[in-house]
């Protein structure tokens, strides 16, 4: 079992990551943590997709050493084993990319919450705007009266 | 209904997590230079993109060359995410000029 679960423990990290990002989206009530658990999430997946281009066996970085494309090289030479896989590279830096556009909006949309509400927890957020659809004075103003 | 919100949460994180990792099974083992993401197009990258691009940093030839439209579709992301960053923010500033 213990054998069966170091094999491939890098799987058994993401999963834990990704699950701690999955709760702080869900179970958590301020935006804030929410927030910062989809961040969670989204680098459980792209520690994920980097974890599927690793080789073992002596693999570098995908940038070529220059015995492998100067001027006296042949083709057939290049052994792919010699370098990472650089698909899961490029596809996470669009990724990284994404998260970061992603979360540069969704704080800026936070400023605008606290702006309007005084507060950043969901369940303050959802009282006001039930007082507010119901035509009372939303219980943070009253409150200060 | 509020008090059930945190266990029933977190009994959907556990049950997501189990099936998570009873789909661990399936994936190849860590490193392996055989797995199916190794195997299928990433051979063609390494041996053919610099010939072709002339770039010896294979991950910016593909990002550059290969998938030239998905980086733009990206930059064109980061274009809407900067403007809606800029309106929501420059309301801010509008709203807080009245208040003054």
């Amino acid at each position: 079992m213990t054998e069966y679960i170091l094999a491939k423990y890098n799987f058994w990290i993401y999963v834990v990551l990704m699950m701690i990002g999955l709760y702080a989206m869900m179970g958590k009530r301020n935006l804030v943590k929410k927030l910062i658990g989809m961040n969670i999430f989204q680098t459980s997946i792209i520690l994920l997709f980097v974890s599927a281009g690793v080789k073992k066996g002596g693999a570098t970085v995908p940038i070529l050493r220059h015995s492998d494309y100067g001027p006296e090289h042949v083709e057939h030479l290049i052994r792919v084993a010699d370098y990472l896989n650089p698909l899961p590279h490029v596809l996470m830096l669009t990724a990284i990319v994404v998260s970061i556009a992603t979360t540069g909006v969704a704080l800026a949309t936070l400023i605008l919450i606290y702006k309007r509400y005084n507060t950043l927890e969901e369940d303050e957020i959802m009282a006001i705007r039930k007082d507010i659809r119901s035509y009372k004075t939303p219980r943070i103003l009253r409150s200060k009266d | 209904m509020r008090k059930w919100f945190k266990p029933i949460s977190l009994a959907t994180v556990i049950l997501t997590g189990m099936l998570l990792i009873y789909g661990i099974h399936d994936m190849p083992s860590w490193g392996d230079p055989n797995s199916p993401a190794n195997r299928h197009i990433s051979p063609r990258y390494i041996t053919e993109a610099t010939r072709k691009t002339a770039t010896p940093n294979i991950v910016s030839a593909v990002l550059g060359d290969y998938r030239s439209y998905d980086t733009l579709g990206e930059s064109a992301v980061i274009f809407t995410a900067s403007i809606s960053c800029l309106f929501l923010l420059r309301r801010i500033r509008r709203q807080g000029n009245h208040d003054d």
